[in-house]
């Protein structure tokens, strides 16, 4: 009862209730103590119902009395079972109000213990993070620039920001030649000229910017790896330098192909027909260039085009410059003048460009004609040589006959012996090529099912090997979560208070449990054991019934004739009488016994009660209602 | 903490014996300290480290200078610094050497690292002047109030420059103002208790 009357206490002072130091047990709660305890509970369990109570006592009878009447049935709304009125609050008594508190304490909304029980995602620490920085910058009292000391300068204000800027550094160590591999030459630049990393942006500021880019361009390029050997690398079943050329190949073509569409000569510009041709000069680069190297050689359409329209501008525009110095009029000649020769010399100019243009495209003219009057002769060349060659076998053929004409019939002979020779050549090389062919060919069938074996034997491995990757990353990742878990759980149960203590109250609760389990044994037993009493009680009287039954014919039949017999039967209905009745004064002694046990618990109940007082306080409070509406009644008369 | 491959090497290097033995991690450990913290250039001779292959020694410098601004960034706690020393091999000694030289310069890494960004100038006086407005050419009866407000700020450094920010409004602007910084303040504090 005390843990109980602890722990009641502990939950409504948490509720804020002004439970006073002193007080151990329910048994010494007063009426004003009961009611604020009740209403805070409802206030905290639901404020609907517990905003309109008033958690004083008020002096008036009848407003106690109508807030003990509001607070019962805000109790009975809750769902509370048991008897509950005014008069609970108003005259208590011990079990009553202890019900009714446990009842209440039991329905106050726990803390939520699920956040608890995951870790904290890593956005809910950083916020947690910012939250405390935000606190404890918040703690620090703002001064204002002309009363800040040098000392307090850092946590006033922000101090000199620079953007984050990062330059690309270099490093002593290439990541995709492997050390062994690098030249001499290389080497010897690492080690002697390549400046401190420290030293090579051109800020100091901008030095701890660019070694994170640089580090973190390190790590997402590792991990973008990782994720591409795992989904298509290791399907591709090739080494991880082969599938790496694979793929440059392959960038290497897309690009020479878009370049190539892209490139297509357009007859308007003039100047396409000189950047079509540097362009296929950089598309035969392409397909020359080794696949070593470190740096994708992309050089994009227009910068080439630039660089080549441009070296061709410049020579141009400098005649042009010299020109126009040339003809620069000197200071003596008129503007007039000027301008009518600069119109001279447009119109010349402009006549002149005319003519090339037109040579030009005459030029290109003749020179398509002859460009396919070329193509047509080629062709034709090459049909002629054809119907040579084919002329020059029959010629053969034709001499050859020529030849074996005089000694014709055993020519003729011999020729068809020839024929007869090869034709059986023939068979017997068919019927040796059909019995290699045989065992080749189940070799091949063989060989072919190995080769598929194998093929579904890799792919079992596989999917092994995959199964196994994921396997080992969720228990990373798993032991990461609880790791992290581990950690925040440790903080929070430091940050804990440790004013109730939870091993204290488990250990209670696992002994009552044991206590209650051998109760329950026990009163198995004693239950068997009555079952088996009345059971004898039960065979007894049944055996008792039956010889009494025997022995009364019996003695009867000879009582009849035998006087002493008659005073023997008399006797043993007496005995008989008599035992029946002292059984059953033991039966009646018993039942009275547990009727007398069962009152005793109800005086001690009722004496608990308090009952007396109880009434006492209600003649009182009867009296002063009785007053009240007595003076009530004598204002509205006055009134 | 995630360190990449080359950083990790860099690392092993420094941990092995056989390149830098424990007076020379020391001094390496200073350098690399100093080149961080220092503004002035400064490279990496130092006369213990002379004799160790200078390629190495690059290397080594970067996957120290990358590791130390990591974890300054994590504000990485000793448990994790030493469990990520620990992978590459170092041995006790060497981390608590390494850790000592880190606390020590903590602070004005940390002032490095927050110099990067920008902030916006702070506020730190105001001065008012309200206007009453009686008529103007266009209108013969405006009496309309109207306030003329100066923002002294500040930038960066602590109180050298003081900028003004001058502007104008209607009373409804600046009670829109006013409350738009209430507000601010309020979802300040709310922050500070989620």
């Amino acid at each position: 009862m005390e843990e109980v009357d602890r722990i009641l206490i502990h939950s409504l002072r948490q509720v804020g209730t002004d439970v006073g130091e002193d007080v151990e047990s329910v048994k010494q709660f007063t009426s004003e103590l009961i009611v604020e305890a009740v209403v805070r509970c409802l206030r905290v369990i639901d404020p609907s119902l517990g905003s309109g109570l008033s958690h004083l006592l008020p002096p008036g009878m009848s407003a106690r009395f109508r807030l003990g009447m509001s607070l019962a049935q805000a109790c009975q709304d809750l769902g509370y079972k048991g008897e509950i009125g005014y008069q609970t609050f108003l005259y208590s008594n011990e079990p009553e109000i202890r019900s009714l508190l446990m009842f209440l304490v039991e329905r106050l909304p726990r803390e939520s213990a699920e956040a608890s029980d995951q870790p904290a995602g890593k956005s809910v620490l950083l916020q947690k993070a910012i939250a405390d920085q935000i606190k404890a910058q918040l703690a620090i009292p703002w001064l204002p620039p002309t009363c800040r000391l040098p000392l307090q300068c850092k946590t006033q204000s922000r101090g000199p920001c620079h953007r984050f800027y990062s330059q690309p550094l270099s490093v002593p160590y290439s990541l995709k030649v492997p050390q062994n591999k690098q030249s001499k030459e290389v080497k010897e630049y690492y080690r002697d000229f390549l400046p401190v990393v420290t030293a090579q942006p051109s800020q100091p500021i901008s030095v701890p910017a660019s070694l994170l880019e640089h580090h973190a361009a390190e790590l997402s390029a590792a991990q973008e790896w990782e994720l591409e050997w795992n989904s298509q690398g290791l399907l591709s079943r090739l080494t991880p330098e082969e599938y790496r050329s694979r793929k440059r190949t392959r960038l290497q073509r897309r690009i020479e192909e878009q370049l190539r569409v892209a490139a297509q000569p357009r007859p308007d510009s003039q100047g396409a027909q000189r950047s079509t041709s540097d362009l296929a000069e950089l598309l035969q680069s392409f397909g020359g260039a080794s696949a070593g190297g470190d740096v994708l050689t992309k050089g994009t359409r227009f910068t080439h085009t630039e660089k080549f329209t441009f070296t061709q501008e410049p020579e141009k525009s400098a005649q042009q410059m010299a020109a126009a110095a040339s003809s620069m009029p000197s200071s003596r000649q008129s503007e007039e003048d000027l301008r009518a020769q600069q119109q001279e010399e447009i119109a010349a100019l402009q006549q002149q460009l005319h003519q090339l243009s037109v040579q030009m495209e005459e030029v290109g003219g003749d020179m398509r004609q002859l460009a396919t009057s070329i193509n047509q002769v080629t062709e034709e060349l090459k049909e002629l040589e054809k119907s040579k060659s084919r002329k020059e076998d029959l010629v053969k053929v034709k001499k050859q006959t020529i030849d074996l004409l005089p000694d014709g019939q055993n020519n003729l002979v011999k020729l068809q012996s020839l024929v007869d020779a090869s034709v059986k050549r023939l068979e017997s090389l068919k019927a040796q090529w059909e019995k290699h062919k045989a065992p080749l060919l189940e070799e091949q069938c063989r060989l072919n099912e190995l080769c598929s074996d194998q093929e579904v034997e890799s792919s079992r491995m596989l999917a092994e090997i995959k199964e196994l990757h994921d396997k080992i990353r969720q228990s990373a990742e798993e032991a990461k979560k609880k790791e992290a878990l581990y950690k925040q759980l440790l903080t929070e149960y430091e940050k804990l208070p440790k004013d109730v203590s939870r091993s204290a109250y488990t250990m209670r609760i696992l002994e009552i449990v044991g206590n209650i389990k051998k109760q329950k044994e026990e009163i198995t037993k004693i239950l068997s054991d009555t079952k088996e009493l009345q059971k004898e009680i039960n065979s007894l009287t049944g055996k008792l019934d039956r010889t009494f039954a025997v022995t009364d014919e019996l003695v009867f039949k000879d009582a009849k004739k035998d006087e002493s017999v008659r005073k023997s039967y008399k006797y043993l209905a007496a005995l008989h009488e008599n035992c029946t009745q002292l059984i059953q004064t033991i039966e009646d002694t018993g039942t009275i016994m547990r009727e007398i046990r069962d009152l005793e618990e109800q005086i001690e109940t009722e004496n608990s009660k308090k009952t007396i007082t109880n009434l006492e306080k209600i003649l009182e409070d009867y009296k002063a209602i009785r007053q009240e509406n007595s003076t009530l009644a004598a204002k509205i008369k006055e009134a | 903490m995630e360190l990449s491959e080359s950083v990790q090497k860099g690392l092993q290097y420094l941990a092995d014996a056989v390149h830098f033995d424990l007076k020379s991690f020391s001094a390496f450990t200073e350098v690399a300290f100093g080149s961080l913290v220092s503004r002035s250039e400064c490279g990496l001779d130092h006369p213990q480290l002379n004799h160790i292959d200078q390629s190495v020694l690059k290397h080594c410098h970067i996957a120290t200078t990358t590791f130390i601004l990591e974890g300054v960034k994590q504000n990485a706690d000793k448990s994790t610094l030493s469990s990520c020393l620990e992978d590459v091999s170092f041995d006790a000694e060497r981390i608590d050497v390494f850790y000592s030289s880190y606390q020590h310069h903590k602070r004005s890494l940390e002032t490095l690292l927050e110099s990067i960004g920008g902030s916006p100038p702070h506020v730190t006086d105001v001065l008012w002047r309200l206007d009453y407005c009686i008529k103007n050419s266009h209108v013969h009866k405006v009496n309309q109030p109207s306030y003329l407000i100066s923002f002294h700020v500040e930038n960066g450094d602590c109180g050298t420059s003081s900028k003004e920010v001058n502007f104008n409004c209607t009373m409804e602007q600046l009670q829109d103002l006013v409350g738009k910084m209430k507000d601010a303040a309020k979802s300040l504090e709310k922050a500070t208790q989620s």
